[in-house]
């Protein structure tokens, strides 16, 4: 019977595993199928003529031949997209978790605010996003922000800011007060404290909204489709442009979508490491 | 030089008092303690010393001048926490070099000034494991070595022996009394352990619900009891406590207790006949064999070089502290004496000391 556990749970990791990674799998085997393959019957799974035109078409180099050139020779090339989404996520990222970061010290440390303020803040995911398209439709044309790379990044720092505030706080408020305050008996400023003793003690916290973040900035779809057209559409954006009135471009909007994905992976990989030191680095009770 | 005064300090929060018009001073040099139980301020009372909290009002003198407007980070203070704070995500090197960097120290004398007080500390083998992996009684050392680096005008401790285990605790405290001397470190220490604060302290505060109660040396405080309170709260085991009344017999005054009468001795502030008092003796007051006061042994608890027997008399309970050599069973039937000398007699109503 002992024996048999490890098994089990081997099978059973991998049946998980299967079911999660199904999509990506399928994705990667579509883009690099040939037009004829992409919703062939019975499905194959490893392409019958592999062939590169897919991704070809998405950055328009070389001379993509056949159906797959003349069907979306109406799409752009992403790469307008990619430096779209390049900027406004990382951007927004970055805005959003500082923000959040110094709201939630303020909340945990000073309860600015008052105590609601922490759940008013969740208040903007609290809707439909969509009910707040129309009305930031109209101040953004007022303000000029439609179709632009800027409007994009303020609007995903403000849908997002509540995420790291509510994850980091819950970081702050489990380190000790006294270890600020030895810090400042020490002779430390209390930005000196916040950043030397406070930030690295709650970097998993950071590191962890950092990433959900960047994820939520990166795929967002929604607000990018309306407040956007021509100038600052984003890679979800792109990604939709693929399936069209002359027909479904399966291969290549697979293989952006493999593209797209790429970002989030390396981020992934580079803030996992902190991520569990995070969660280990304990402090004493 | 560093002296601290603290003149009618009261600190509320909110509609609670936690430090009710307290006023003291710390002299140059001596190491006090701040000893009552949980609640009494005290730990809020060396907040306030820090600059950590603001008090409500009253004054902070260090060497005479005020300093409610001086921030923390001013005022020349060291304080080891209960739980240490250490900084966990460093090493113990960079725990100790924290403060001397934040002054903006040369490297030099910052790597010199650590590896000296690790010296001293006996932390040179640790210097490079993080902070967090440290054990115990190491963490207390480097939380005192980390603030003593920047040689504090006063060093404040805030029950900083709590979570080390009993042996270990008292050498540590013996270390900690030696480091004080050693520097002539004015220091504050703030413990609900009277052992701790009688085996330390130069001078004992004992406060309660926010006030102090007494002020005193150790021998002080345990021979001379202000009152009921402090009566109670230093020694171990606890002071025994019987209702008494004032009589006289023979023309001399005389305490009639649950079954017994004795002589109180010469005292001119006994009061009239009939006024009632409560009669405190220490269980190492008492005298087994003969005596006025008749009592069954109710339970013997061993306890090394003594035993602790716990006696009736009337309904009341007491215990005493006797020689192991003497041999009692429960049950047994004893006979009391309360020297006088040992007696501390306290008003029945207001629980103050009579002998003062």
């Amino acid at each position: 019977m002992r024996g048999l556990l490890p098994l089990v749970r081997w099978v059973a990791a991998v049946a998980v595993a299967a079911v999660v990674l199904m999509p990506v799998v399928w994705a990667v085997s579509i883009s690099f199928k040939p037009p004829a393959e992409w919703a062939a019957h019975p499905p194959r799974l490893v392409p019958e003529e592999p062939t590169l035109a897919n991704y070809q078409v998405l950055f328009q180099v070389g001379n993509p031949v056949g159906v797959v050139a003349e069907m979306t020779r109406t799409a752009e090339p992403v790469t307008r997209a990619f430096i779209t989404s390049l900027i406004v996520a990382p951007l927004a990222t970055a805005a959003s978790v500082a923000i959040g970061f110094f709201a939630a010290y303020a909340v945990s440390r000073y309860q600015v605010g008052g105590p609601m303020l922490p759940f008013l803040a969740l208040t903007t995911r609290m809707f439909p996003p969509v009910a707040f398209a129309v009305p930031l439709l109209v101040y953004y044309r007022m303000l000029g922000l439609i179709d632009t790379r800027l409007g994009l990044a303020l609007m995903y720092t403000g849908f997002t800011v509540a995420f790291p505030l509510w994850m980091i706080k819950g970081f702050i408020d489990s380190v000790p007060r006294h270890v600020e305050e030895a810090a400042i008996l020490d002779g430390a400023s209390r930005w000196r404290v916040l950043f030397t003793i406070t930030l690295p003690l709650v970097k998993g916290g950071v590191a962890a909204a950092l990433l959900f973040v960047f994820i939520l900035n990166w795929t967002e779809f929604l607000f990018a489709l309306i407040f956007t057209s021509r100038h600052a559409i984003t890679l979800p954006v792109q990604v939709s442009y693929y399936a069209g009135a002359v027909g479904r471009f399966y291969g290549p909007q697979a293989a952006l979508g493999i593209v797209a994905s790429l970002p989030v992976v390396i981020a992934g990989y580079v803030i996992q490491r902190h991520l569990v030191r995070g969660f280990t680095f304990g402090l004493v009770k | 030089m560093a002296t601290i005064a603290l003149r009618r300090l009261v600190k509320r929060f909110g509609s609670t008092v936690a430090v009710d018009d307290v006023s003291l001073d710390i002299p140059h040099g001596k190491l006090v303690c701040l000893l009552g139980p949980s609640g009494c301020g005290k730990t809020t009372t060396l907040r306030m010393i820090a600059g950590l909290e603001q008090p409500t009002s009253g004054e902070i003198l260090f060497d005479g001048a005020p300093v409610s407007n001086v921030p923390p980070q001013r005022r020349g203070i060291g304080m080891v926490f209960q739980n240490y704070a250490l900084f966990t995500h460093m090493t113990t090197y960079d725990n100790l070099a924290f403060g001397l960097r934040i002054r903006g120290e040369p490297r030099e004398t910052v790597d010199g000034e650590v590896r000296r007080m690790a010296e001293v500390l006996e932390l040179t083998a640790v210097l490079d494991h993080p902070a967090a992996r440290l054990d115990l009684s190491t963490m207390q050392r480097v939380a005192l070595g980390r603030t003593l680096i920047t040689r504090p005008r006063v060093l404040l401790l805030d029950e900083p022996l709590n979570n080390i285990r009993p042996g270990l605790r008292e050498m540590l405290r013996a270390e900690l009394r030696r480091l004080q001397l050693d520097l002539n470190q004015t220091a504050v220490y703030v413990t609900h352990d009277q052992e701790e604060a009688l085996s330390l302290a130069d001078q004992v505060i004992i406060m309660a619900r926010g006030k102090v109660e007494q002020i005193g040396s150790p021998d002080g405080v345990y021979r001379r009891p202000r009152n009921r309170f402090v009566a109670a709260f230093v020694g171990s085991p606890t002071m025994n406590f019987l209702p008494c009344e004032v009589t006289s017999r023979d023309g001399e005054p005389h305490l009639a207790g649950p079954g017994f009468v004795i002589p109180a001795g010469r005292r001119p502030d006994l009061g009239p006949r009939g006024r009632l008092i409560v009669l405190g003796i220490r269980p190492e007051g008492v005298r087994l064999g003969e005596g006025p006061v008749s009592a069954v042994v109710m339970l013997i608890q061993p306890a090394g070089a003594d035993q602790i027997i716990e006696l009736a008399v009337g309904d009341h309970r007491l215990r005493a502290l006797i020689r192991p050599s003497l041999r009692l069973t429960i049950g047994q039937q004893v006979a009391l004496d309360f020297p006088s000398d040992e007696l501390h007699l306290f008003d029945a109503a207001t629980g103050e000391a009579l002998d003062g």
